[in-house]
């Protein structure tokens, strides 16, 4: 048999049915398939307003605007989140059932920090005169872009907590699998992934 | 026991990628407060930026430990259709803007 022959035939047996060639349960890669969909959801939202902040002959300063050091407290609250939601999928993997409690009520309570940080970014923002369309920095799609790119990101956080606390309360009824603790794990880290670009390109640039 | 210890220290991946992701974050605020040169500071936040991704994505995902027909879907997959969106959109915004300076 040559060698070409081999590669081709180990192909086959991989593609031709019967195996998974990605090696993951189908739960498992339903849900990476929705974090390419979602994430291409954020990478339109980002394009759209990178596309904005270009014609717009002026853009206001950021740090004017907001507070960058809480802005900083949210992210770290939100990574912190993170480490926690890895502990909790950890302890799943090994069967420590009291890890994964503590490791998921430890990522909802970050959660619900972030969320009620950013209700309160919200709250201080529109006060101060925001609107979708309008406000007093005198660039209208600034705050478009500010209340589409972090509402949707919010109610992903929000999503996550949900998720989140139907695992738990799976975990302490003796009914969640390492699988399930792991996939809504996959979910909550997608979260932070997309904060990263959020924080960078859209408060820090 | 043994089996516990074992548990507790599979946890230090991710404390350690959270360490990271901190330092990279704290560099990053750094680096505005500083006002640096525009070009240098673009370039050093979407490095520090794509570095925190990639932590996230390989080791609080696991992704890194996954199988390469997975990673190649996954990275390429958003990469690529996320670098056509921008570079078919950008240089429109620029356009937009020459046009609205030149009226």
């Amino acid at each position: 048999m040559t060698e070409s022959h081999a590669v081709e035939m180990t192909a086959e047996s991989v593609w031709g049915g019967g195996v998974s060639p990605f090696g993951v349960s189908w739960r498992k890669l339903m849900m990476w398939i929705f974090i390419i969909t979602d994430g291409l959801l954020f990478a339109g939202l980002l394009a759209g307003y990178g596309f904005l902040r270009l014609a717009s002959p002026r853009w206001p300063d950021q740090a004017e605007v907001f507070y960058i050091p809480f802005i900083a407290f949210m992210t770290f609250v939100l990574i912190t989140s993170s480490a926690t939601m890895g502990t909790a999928v950890g302890a799943a993997r090994h069967g420590d059932r009291r890890w994964i409690v503590r490791g998921l009520a430890l990522t909802i309570l970050g959660g619900l920090t972030f969320l009620g940080c950013q209700a309160y970014e919200w709250t201080h923002l529109i006060h101060e005169g925001a609107r979708l369309y309008t406000n007093p920095w005198g660039v209208p799609h600034f705050t478009a872009c500010f209340f589409v790119l972090t509402g949707f990101h919010g109610s992903h956080v929000l999503s996550g907590v949900i998720i989140l606390t139907v695992t738990l309360i799976r975990t302490l009824l003796g009914k969640a699998t390492p699988e399930g603790v792991e996939i809504a794990g996959l979910y909550w880290h997608f979260v932070d992934l997309v904060w990263v670009f959020i924080f960078t390109l859209f408060y820090l640039l | 026991m043994a089996e516990k210890e074992h548990a507790h220290g599979g946890y230090r991946l991710y404390w350690v990628t959270w360490l990271w992701l901190l330092i990279l974050t704290i560099f990053m605020i750094g680096f505005e407060v500083l006002h640096l040169p525009r070009l240098f500071l673009v370039l050093a936040l979407v490095v520090f930026m794509l570095t925190k991704a990639a932590f996230i994505a390989g080791n609080f995902m696991h992704l890194r430990f996954e199988r390469l027909n997975l990673i190649v879907m996954v990275v390429v997959g958003l990469l690529i259709t996320g670098a056509v969106l921008f570079v078919l959109i950008y240089p429109d915004g620029l356009r937009v803007l020459q046009l609205s300076k030149a009226s």
